[in-house]
């Protein structure tokens, strides 16, 4: 495992530059544990002061110092993007694999209830949730609830691959060597879906945050659990920009697009790890 | 050849079946076959495309999907007393004879091995759980069984798509064999080589055949293959078997007119004349011909042809040939 890491920061400048970028993430998320100042407590520091040696981000109007908020708020965005990718994935990959292939009636109704959430509205959705829990609406509860309108596009996708891999001679071998159908899914079929399992869900992370963010700057969140969304919301709340407390705003997004940015290109370079066939098309070859 | 049949097939019938919107459509591709193959033998079955070789033989494995169907008939193995067919066989039971006694080497040995996965997991995942023992000494028995197929132990490590075309069939073949199969089927197991791979595949499979007195069910349309390694050889046409004999002799005085066409037209060295080829193309299975199927295209063919099918008769010397012509011939 360690050689595969060394080999992939040697050769792989994607991988040397999206690593290094998470670990920065990781590290201002992993600081949260050390932070001199509690969470959700106001006016501990002074307020609205700029960017300076005892507060490397500045301070908030609110009497909060940035940095530290912002550990605090890349933490929860984080643990909140990587819940959602990971229940959509288990969704997504179960009934899409299910789907494509045993096929037949199976099929048909997993991919009517597929396109079901794929043509609901999403945000509507997610406000009405909002409006009927309320206070009871955690971020935990949040995360279960877009994995569950979060998974119904990546099925479809790897439905479509496992329809394609249904019908190659690898999979009649296996159910003529005696493999039973979970095997058959998890030994063959899961390892030629995982590089697009890899790149979506850095997509679905991008999306969850994204909307996560939307939610939050609306309002439409628990604002009292520190986030980058929430960050923001405080921030429109006390017209950061228009006060001139920029520093307020710049932080959160600085971070969060560093976090895209990480995510996207590790997903890349972790592609070439996990398909043997991508090392080749880099060389400039290929298959047959 | 002597002793009871291993596999004796017996009317056997297989269509595929759909119905869209309304449509009823019913291909015949299997349609009353009936051969056996002996202990020891390397069985050759012949045709052209759409003449049903791949379906026969996919009945006989037990190996349909919607929409074939098995409909008729009996495919039976004398190891496995009790059924008729493996197509009709509860699961279970295909799954006790699958891979461990009955092996297939399937069509398209490029796409056998999983492009993802090493030949050592592709080893494991098909063929470890029909041995006894424990890992090593099943690594031990691969490392054996490659040797036999002259593969080197480094291919184990290696991916499908590192392998050459030559090196991949001879995976595949030493995937079928490994557990000593009694009942070997081979689909095209040489397209797509070059002719001296070729050679080299089949006298392997030739080879392994001998040592473990398994027999053989060999499809393919290649006539120059069969020539090389069958003992005896069945002509298909249009979802019927219509003629069968031991193979030199089936080369040497071909009796149905279509086997007639399908050896004449075979080029010979030193030979410039032109090889004559047959009108028509093979029949549309879903609509067949009346009586005999080849009549259409057949030069011989009489009144009594397009009315009833003619039977498989037996013609003397292992020879069993299906054509009202050459019975009426043999009869006056």
């Amino acid at each position: 495992m360690w050689g595969i890491v060394k080999d992939l920061i040697k050769y792989n400048s994607e991988f040397r530059i999206g690593a290094t970028l998470i670990l920065v993430v990781l590290t201002i998320a992993g600081l949260s544990l050390v932070s001199p100042y509690p969470a959700n407590v106001t006016y501990v520091v002074a307020p609205d002061v700029p960017p300076s040696r005892a507060h490397w981000f500045g301070t908030t109007s609110r009497g909060q110092d940035v940095f530290w908020q912002l550990t605090f708020a890349i933490r929860n965005t984080l643990v909140f993007g990587i819940l959602v990718a990971g229940l959509s994935r288990l969704l997504s990959l179960a009934i899409g694999l299910v789907a494509g292939y045993r096929g037949g009636w199976v099929d048909r109704v997993l991919m009517s209830i597929n396109d079901t959430f794929i043509v609901i509205p999403l945000f509507p959705v997610l406000i009405l949730f909002y409006f009927v829990l309320r206070d009871r609406m955690s971020t935990a509860l949040l995360a279960l609830i877009m994995a569950c309108l979060g998974w119904a596009y990546d099925a479809r996708l790897i439905r479509s691959v496992a329809m394609s891999i249904k019908s190659r001679e690898f999979t009649e071998t296996s159910i003529f060597s005696g493999m039973t159908t979970r095997e058959i899914l998890m030994q063959e079929h899961l390892p030629y879906v995982m590089p697009i399992v890899f790149s979506t869900t850095m997509n679905n992370m991008n999306w969850s945050i994204g909307l996560e963010v939307t939610l939050a700057v609306l309002g439409f969140m628990d604002i009292d659990t520190p986030t980058i969304g929430s960050m923001i919301y405080w921030a429109n709340q006390h017209t950061a920009i228009v006060a001139g407390i920029w520093w307020w705003i710049a932080f959160p997004v600085g971070l969060v697009v560093m976090t895209f940015v990480g995510l996207f290109l590790l997903a890349v370079s972790m592609n070439e790890y996990i398909d043997p066939r991508s090392r080749l098309a880099r060389m400039g070859g290929g298959v047959r | 050849m002597t002793g009871p049949p291993v596999l004796s097939v017996e009317n056997l019938q297989a269509y595929y079946r759909t119905h869209y919107f309304g449509v009823n459509r019913e291909v015949r591709a299997v349609d009353g076959i009936t051969f056996d193959v002996h202990d020891n033998e390397i069985y050759g079955l012949a045709g052209e495309s759409s003449s049903g070789k791949t379906t026969l033989i996919k009945t006989v494995a037990g190996l349909l999907k919607p929409p074939l169907q098995f409909v008729g008939g009996a495919a039976r193995f004398s190891f496995l007393p009790g059924h008729d067919a493996l197509a009709t066989a509860p699961r279970a039971v295909a799954l006790g004879v699958w891979w461990s006694r009955l092996s297939f080497i399937m069509q398209g040995s490029m796409n056998v091995l999983n492009p993802l996965r090493r030949i050592r997991r592709t080893f494991r995942d098909f063929a470890l759980r029909h041995v006894r023992g424990t890992r090593q000494e099943f690594g031990q028995r691969v490392l054996d069984h490659l040797a036999r197929v002259r593969l080197d132990p480094s291919v184990l490590d290696a991916y499908p798509h590192e392998l050459s075309g030559g090196m991949r069939q001879r995976v595949t073949i030493a995937l079928a064999t490994i557990c000593k199969p009694q009942f070997i089927i081979a689909d095209e197991p040489t397209t797509a080589l070059d002719v001296v791979i070729q050679k080299d595949v089949l006298g392997m499979i030739r080879q392994i055949q001998r040592e473990m007195g398994s027999s053989v069910l060999l499809v393919t349309h290649d006539m120059g293959v069969h020539a090389a390694l069958t003992d005896r050889l069945g002509i298909m046409y249009a979802g019927r078997l219509v003629e069968e004999a031991p193979t030199r002799k089936l080369f040497a005085a071909p009796m149905h007119p279509y086997t007639q066409h399908l050896i004449a037209s075979l080029p010979r060295i030193g030979d410039a004349g032109h090889r004559n080829s047959l009108e028509g193309s093979p029949p549309n299975l879903a609509d067949p011909p009346s009586g005999c199927r080849f009549h259409p295209r057949c030069p011989l063919a009489r009144d009594v042809c397009r009315a009833s099918a003619p039977p498989l008769i037996v013609a003397g010397g292992g020879h069993r040939v299906a054509c009202h012509v050459v019975a009426g011939a043999g009869a006056s």
